[in-house]
């Protein structure tokens, strides 16, 4: 590992600072700040629409702000070459909503893809390692399979196995309990925190599934309007009182959040207005 | 790297195919093979008119295609066309005192270069001349002159077309 | 108002131009990249070329059936049956051998390519690669460019022998041409340079720019099946304009 980690070992591993995003001219982030502490797993919560998604791809680097900073590991990620922010992502694993698994390949070659494309390693290392990764997500009997014969829940644990495949620093997990049954979604839930400790892995993830997250989530940041809202351990954040938690938490389908979509007023749109 | 992939071969193949194809084309279907089959001599050739001869023409013996045109140009002061021939080498037995007409194959095909063996015994070698030449026959003038001597009608109609006419075409 | 919807509709289509060439020096600047993944070329290459085989050589052959029947007609009205040979082989190498193959390429590989690029998009895959360190263009496009520029030539090769063979077999068996004369005045008058090879130009031309319409197209599908449905269908219609519009200028320059 290069020296440059264990420089920054004591600080956040990633920072958000003053985040301003705008996209297709809609505001996205209004002055966000954040830190995820290592070796934590942090989930991000809020309503749809609200940029949880791009979030995490302005810690790859895929998303460029407007204004303000995102440190990853000290290194301020809009500031890095092509190069640099390849070596970064190298680093981080990421998990896709919908696995995103390469369907050319079978499930072994999958798990293998980054490895043979970053590292020129012997068959036998290569073999070895990617067996380790899919025992650890339990599919080491699925590795002919191809990605068109997975159930969702399969899927992502095979898209799991590839993202810790190189041992990374940080996974980031963009709604990995959508569309899974209760023992998928518990198999899930299970790794992430398996992967957070035993191998120190931070995690960022963002998700909607309260219950869920309440199981696996140190700390949880609720965005809304592009602000950060509310924050906390999740059974502290259950019990604050703010108009934001409460909707969010406890469902509620009015609040802060409107039911409305903004609209001129009804009844001058009906005609009843004079 | 154990294994080689099915794809390869196919792959392969793919290429194999396309290549024998343009292998086949290039040898069944153009004269390459006459072409390169051995060097030839050039010759040069004095026409008052070309008609529509062309560069890559055919030359001919008795109809047998001995080697083809190599250039056409106007020669400048004598407004006379110098084509140049390329003669096959294995053909050196040209009489020099023979003679050039242009011909068409068929009533409205292609035209060639036609040679004429003379009696000699001296041979044509390269970048000699063949002085003794027949301008290609114009279709149009032929029809003029049939307009203006035995036509039915009057005279004066055909003859006032047919320069412009023999210049155009092709 | 029409006024303005007409020019934006005239800037958009200048912009897809303007992004379509980007795109090709991305392409271009990624390519030394992309012979590290050799075999992901040489398996795109099987992809395309064999997706591509059985219509094309199909259609080769009935081309030239096609061609040395209504050519025959038409020189028998002159008496220049003779000339059947050299005219089918003129025709096919000159002008249909490399248009009719490139919008059968069009039609075939270049829409398979874009529906597959654009559903690796949609389904994130493109972005899992860039996520993976991976640069998609060196890996994704590149490789299925490099497969275009070179399927295409040979499979206008096979086009073309397909239909010499059809014009062979409907002049000759059929019509009762007669067999020396078809091959004679062919090998008399095709050119090596000028007619084949400069036909195998055409069609390298053509390979570069169908395969770039069917790659830009498919990376810049929307990431839904409409999308991908829609961009697919631009493939095709941009693909044959661009050919016919490039083989006219290709034409004027070459002869």
């Amino acid at each position: 590992m290069p020296a440059s980690i264990q420089s920054f070992e004591a600080g956040p591993l990633v920072q958000v600072r003053d985040l301003h995003t705008r996209l297709g001219g809609k505001m996205i982030f209004d002055g966000l700040s954040l830190d995820v502490p290592r070796g934590s797993v942090t989930a991000i919560m809020g309503p749809s629409g609200t940029g949880k998604t791009t979030l995490l791809r302005h810690v790859t680097g895929q998303l460029r702000a407007e204004s303000g900073s995102v440190h990853v590991n000290g290194e301020d990620v809009a500031r890095l070459s092509r190069n640099a922010l390849f070596a970064l992502r190298e680093k981080i694993g990421f998990l896709f909503q919908n696995s995103a698994l390469l369907t050319d390949f079978n499930v072994f070659e999958n798990v293998a893809f980054p490895l043979r494309q970053h590292a020129r390693l012997p068959e036998v290392l290569i073999r070895n390692i990617v067996l380790t990764k899919l025992q650890a997500v339990g599919l080491r009997g699925a590795a002919t399979l191809m990605p068109s014969e997975l159930s969702g829940g399969m899927a992502r644990r095979v898209a799991l196995a590839r993202a810790i495949v190189f041992d990374p620093m940080l996974i980031l997990y963009d709604e990995p309990f959508v569309g899974l049954d209760p023992i998928a979604l518990n198999q899930v839930l299970r790794l992430i925190s398996t992967l957070n400790k035993t191998l120190g892995i931070t995690s960022i993830l963002v998700a909607h599934e309260l219950a869920a997250v309440r199981r696996v989530a140190d700390h949880v940041y609720l965005i809304a309007n592009g602000k950060l809202v509310a924050q906390g351990a999740p059974e502290e954040l259950a019990r604050q009182d703010s108009p934001w938690t409460r909707q969010f938490f406890g469902g509620e389908a009015d609040g802060p959040v409107p039911f409305h979509y903004p609209a001129p007023d009804y009844a001058s749109e009906l005609g009843f207005a004079r | 790297m154990t294994s080689r992939p099915s794809y390869a071969i196919g792959t392969g193949l793919f290429i194999l195919l396309g290549f024998a194809a343009l292998a086949y084309l290039a040898t069944q279907t153009t004269s390459v093979a006459n072409v390169h089959q051995g060097h030839s001599y050039l010759l040069k050739a004095r026409f008052s008119n070309i008609g529509q001869l062309k560069e890559r023409a055919p030359v001919k013996i008795a109809g047998v295609r001995v080697g083809s045109v190599q250039s056409v140009q106007l020669e400048r002061g004598k407004m006379d066309a110098l084509v140049t021939l390329a003669i096959d080498d294995k053909y050196d037995d040209i009489p020099d005192d023979s003679g050039a007409a242009i011909f068409t194959s068929g009533l409205l095909g292609d035209q060639y270069v036609g040679l004429q063996p003379g009696g000699s015994p001296d041979n044509l070698k390269n970048g000699d001349e063949i002085v003794l030449t027949q301008s290609a026959m114009q279709l149009e003038d032929l029809i003029g002159k049939f307009l203006v001597n035995g036509g039915p009608k009057g005279s004066s109609s055909g003859s006032s077309t047919s320069p412009k006419s023999a210049s155009s075409g092709g | 108002m029409n006024a303005i919807l007409r020019r934006r509709w005239l800037l958009n289509g200048i912009a897809q131009i303007g992004e379509c060439g980007l795109f090709f020096l991305d392409i271009l600047v990624a390519l030394p990249k992309s012979l590290r993944h050799f075999r992901e070329t040489c398996r795109q290459v099987w992809f395309v070329g064999a997706m591509s085989l059985v219509i094309v050589m199909t259609c080769g052959l009935f081309v030239g059936m096609v061609l040395a029947l209504q050519l025959y007609y038409t020189l028998s009205i002159f008496g220049g049956t003779a000339a059947l040979g050299t005219v089918v082989a003129l025709s096919l190498f000159r002008e249909l051998g490399p248009v009719v193959t490139a919008l059968l390429f069009a039609g075939r590989a270049g829409t398979a390519v874009t529906a597959e690029i654009g559903l690796m998009r949609a389904t994130d895959q493109i972005e899992a690669m860039e996520m993976m360190a991976v640069d998609p263009i060196a890996y994704v496009v590149a490789p299925r460019y490099l497969a275009g520029v070179i399927a295409m030539p040979l499979l206008m090769c096979l086009f073309n022998a397909l239909g010499i063979l059809g014009g062979h077999l409907v002049g000759v068996t059929w019509l009762g041409v007669d067999n020396g004369t078809f091959w004679g005045n062919m090998t008399s008058t095709v050119d090596l340079w000028k007619d084949i090879i400069d036909g195998v130009w055409k069609s390298l031309a053509f390979g570069a720019v169908v395969t770039l319409i069917a790659v830009f197209q498919g990376y810049n599908a929307p990431p839904t099946s409409e999308g991908v449905a829609y961009s697919t269908t631009r493939t095709v219609v941009f693909s044959a304009i661009v050919i016919l519009a490039v083989d006219f200028v290709m034409t004027a320059f070459l002869t």
